[in-house]
């Protein structure tokens, strides 16, 4: 005879949020704000070639904190889904709400369905044009998607470096002072990262259809300097 | 399309030909139309590049269009250019440009070139052996990896050869290879490869009636492409009349005579 227990919902979410806060917690965590003419995104990345920040398309980027193989298959259909998106109707039908909200419906799929919840927080950002204004779009492991105005945090200690930021940040800024607002609330007061140990990210207009950028160790370490 | 996930073992890779192929956002058409088609386009190779040259005419059984662009650039310094179905080759292009970037930001590395002349192959077979519709594209480009200019022609079934001097596609070719069969040498500088392309072009404009010459009645003149060490530069309009009005200007003075001197 086998013994049937009885968990309640409530209880069913508690668990899955837990678990899955806990392996998001691990890992390091993401700042992306918006600065006078672009979107900026920064993250802590020991690892050189396993981005966490990534172009899904002309005007679109994607980044992800967590499981990195979760991620990154998020990651990849996001690519696909706007390519094919792109391909059937036209470049400037591609848009940011409508990933995010598919990215949404599927975390939020996983986290109630799923043999496990998906570790992971995702950002869609998109630069803003003509058509569609800049917008954040933070997805978290629930599959709630917040819209977040200025900025936002992805990864364990969000609460902390959002602090940190909200405390610096006052007009939209210049790409290098926003720059160092970000690494200096993702570092806090005692700690310093190193350069090599940054992954930065920019949406930026410069006069060709792709606006993303990786911004090199060089590029940052001067940046900063200023 | 709602979000394109796929399980480990099904999964398409960075090929987005395979993925729209996966989301039925392509298929082989099967059927006759009347179609728009005949060319021209040249490529050729000089020390430190390839220029390419095409006319601008789309021909059905009248002439369709004046102002066809048939080559296109792929990526930063690779060119592909078509000739066959107009309607099948402009699908093509656009499928070609949108798989090299989609590669480029699966993987967060670029194709070599030689890949992305490998990758269209199967798109070309796909295309001629379900369809009559057929479509001969020409690939060229700057190959940063072996700091060389290369060029890479197909035969109707997708076989994918490369050429070391020059490769035309179009109804145009026998005239346009006649005159550059001629007129190469293997140590052409960018200028003589770009007078050498307009001629060719010229010459084909001149004898096959699918191929549209200088037209200088309304400003529209081929389309003369470089690709060098600083990527795909299309020729602007005055320099591209220049070089036509040059051949005319010739070819006046000899009564229409191309022979003896190549002129």
């Amino acid at each position: 005879m086998s013994n049937f227990f009885y968990v309640s919902p409530e209880q069913l979410i508690k668990d899955r949020a837990e678990f899955a806060q806990k392996g998001i917690a691990r890992g390091r965590s993401i700042v992306a704000a918006i600065y006078d003419v672009g979107v900026l995104m920064v993250a802590e990345n020991t690892s050189a070639s396993l981005n966490k920040i990534s172009e899904i398309y002309d005007r679109i980027a994607f980044a992800g904190v967590g499981r990195y193989n979760e991620f990154d298959r998020l990651r990849e259909a996001g690519i696909r889904w706007a390519d094919g998106t792109g391909f059937t109707y036209s470049r400037e039908d591609v848009d940011a709400r409508a990933l995010a909200n598919y990215y949404a419906q599927h975390v939020g799929d996983m986290f109630t369905e799923g043999q496990k919840p998906l570790e992971v927080e995702i950002l869609v950002a998109q630069l803003g044009s003509a058509l569609r204004p800049t917008k954040l779009y933070r997805i978290a492991y629930e599959g709630t998607i917040s819209d977040e105005a200025r900025f936002a945090v992805l990864g364990g200690d969000a609460e902390t470096i959002k602090g940190r930021f909200v405390a610096t940040q006052a007009d939209l800024e210049p790409l290098a002072v926003t720059l160092h607002h970000a690494v200096s609330a993702l570092s806090g007061p005692e700690r310093q990262i190193d350069v090599a140990d940054l992954e930065v990210c920019v949406l930026e207009d410069r006069g060709t259809r792709r606006a993303f950028s990786r911004l090199s160790d060089q590029h940052v370490a001067e940046l900063l300097e200023t | 399309m709602g979000l394109p996930l796929f399980s480990a073992s099904e999964d398409p890779g960075p090929s987005f030909a395979r993925f729209a192929e996966r989301a039925g956002l392509i298929d082989g058409a099967i059927g006759s139309a009347s179609s728009t088609h005949a060319t021209t386009v040249v490529a050729v190779r000089y020390v430190g590049g390839v220029v390419m040259v095409a006319d601008r005419q789309a021909t059905s059984n009248v002439i369709a269009s004046r102002d066809v662009r048939k080559i296109e650039a792929a990526d930063h310094n690779t060119a592909i250019a078509i000739s066959g179905s107009a309607a099948r080759g402009m699908e093509f292009i656009r499928l070609a440009q949108l798989s090299f970037e989609h590669y480029e930001k699966m993987t967060d590395s670029a194709l070599s070139l030689k890949g992305k002349a490998n990758y269209l192959s199967p798109l070309i077979q796909r295309n001629n052996l379900g369809t009559p519709l057929t479509v001969i594209p020409l690939l060229a480009g700057w190959d940063p990896s072996h700091q060389d200019g290369r060029i890479f022609e197909y035969d109707g079934a997708g076989g994918c050869y490369e050429r070391r001097d020059f490769a035309t596609i179009g109804s145009g070719t026998p005239f346009a290879e006649s005159a550059l069969r001629l007129g190469f040498r293997t140590d052409l500088d960018r200028d003589a490869a770009l007078d050498l392309g307009a001629l060719a072009v010229y010459e084909a404009g001149d004898n096959d009636p699918s191929t549209g010459g200088p037209d200088f009645v309304r400003n529209i003149f081929p389309m003369m492409v470089t690709l060098d060490p600083l990527g795909f530069t299309e020729l602007g309009d005055d320099d591209v009349r220049r070089r036509f009005e040059a051949i005319n200007e010739r070819r006046t003075l000899s009564q229409g005579v191309a022979g003896g001197t190549l002129r």
